[in-house]
């Protein structure tokens, strides 16, 4: 009802200055608790929530979504969140609990796919060898939680030239290996 | 109670008080207690039915977890009518079960319940008796309701057929409304009422 009265102010202008603040906050009011919606989310139907209240409205429904008000079907990766201009505490949304969905945002065409692709771009080149037998190496690669392997030192600095020759030591121990391989 | 709760039915309240259809005098809400946990709603029974010119009293509880649940509500006053039970009042409405939606307001349900009375849906009946009248004998159907609509909801309209029939009942020494139920089921024949009475 509040939609209608103010699409037929906006129709007559002379009568748009009365009660414009109260029927501006009335536009964006959220369609569950009816307050002015925080954490602004958009459904594809066009109608308007706060993401706490739709998740919870979601969670209660799990079975059959639909949109509160219309009834057309409705999911949490398929309503869009509002970022509004001066916020005065900017609070990334997702930490609060329960999470707003994301926004999508598609890459723009003709950019390089993979910058970083290659030996990295700090030129450190590094070669490691090892011998695992199958179920060890799952273990290895599974629960390597923060990619244990340290920074490259800097360049120059004796561990360095160290670490080079370990390197090359095992490049050549690798190689050997190979064509031992080839030979048997 | 839920605090969104309580906030959403003060922002109803004061919606339904504003709207147009209580200047009408079509709908009306007040509250019982403080806490906006327990209303009571009333509807007027809408013109070109039986009902028409009844004031139907109608109790509304609010859950905790409104509003991603609907409120229950039942008829308070006695009607005849397929998708309200004659003996209980409790509706049978999808809005109020399974097709509620968050966004639906106490106006809306109230204005739902105004729809339900124009238009009965008997073949998802709450009450299979008046269903079952409302199919087969569709003017006593009518009568019946129009009668409990002046006996319970102030309704303007008598049928003096039926004010009779219930007195001759009571004369008979039967509670009175025991005797109309008696005769609103058995088709208003007199005998077969009766022997409902006495069974």
């Amino acid at each position: 009802m509040s939609a209608e009265t103010t699409s037929q102010n906006n129709n007559s202008p002379s009568s748009e200055d009365n009660n414009t603040a109260e029927e501006a906050a009335g536009t964006y009011e959220c369609n569950i608790c009816l307050e002015t919606a925080n954490d602004a989310v958009v459904s594809m139907c066009g109608h308007l929530f706060c993401w706490p209240c739709l998740h919870q409205w979601l969670e209660t429904r799990r079975s059959r979504q639909t949109c509160p008000v219309c009834k057309a079907g409705i999911s949490k990766d398929k309503v869009i969140p509002i970022y509004g201009r001066g916020n005065p505490n900017p609070q990334d949304p997702r930490e609060k609990l329960p999470p707003r969905p994301p926004g999508q945002r598609s890459e723009p065409e003709g950019t390089g796919a993979f910058p970083n692709f290659g030996f990295g771009g700090d030129g450190g080149f590094q070669f490691s060898f090892g011998i695992g037998a199958f179920p060890f190496g799952i273990f290895a690669s599974t629960f390597n939680f923060n990619d244990g392997r340290p920074a490259a030192p800097a360049p120059g600095s004796p561990q360095e030239a160290e670490e080079q020759f370990l390197s090359k030591v095992f490049l050549w121990v690798g190689i050997i290996f190979i064509f031992w391989l080839l030979i048997a | 109670m839920a605090n969104i709760a309580e906030q959403r039915i003060r922002r109803e309240f004061k919606e339904v008080v504003k709207s147009d259809e209580v200047a009408a005098c079509n709908i009306r809400v007040e509250l019982v207690n403080d806490t906006y946990t327990h209303l009571r709603g009333e509807i007027m029974g809408p013109p070109d039915t039986p009902y028409e010119g009844g004031r139907f009293q109608l109790e509304i509880k609010i859950p905790e977890t409104y509003p991603f649940n609907p409120p229950l509500v039942k008829f308070l006053t006695k009607i005849w009518h397929p998708n309200i039970s004659s003996v209980t009042g409790a509706i049978c409405l999808d809005i109020l079960k399974d097709q509620w939606a968050a966004a639906m307001t106490l106006r809306t349900v109230l204005l739902s319940l105004q729809a339900l009375l124009a238009a009965a849906e008997p073949d998802d009946p709450q009450d299979a008796v008046v269903a079952q009248q409302y199919k087969e004998h569709y003017e006593i159907f009518r009568r019946t309701a129009l009668h409990w609509t002046s006996t319970f909801a102030n309704g303007p309209k008598k049928d003096k057929d039926y004010d009779d029939k219930v007195t001759s009942l009571i004369n008979m020494g039967f509670e009175e409304h025991k005797a109309r139920v008696a005769l609103s089921t058995n088709q208003w024949d007199l005998t077969r009422a009766a022997e409902y009475c006495l069974s």
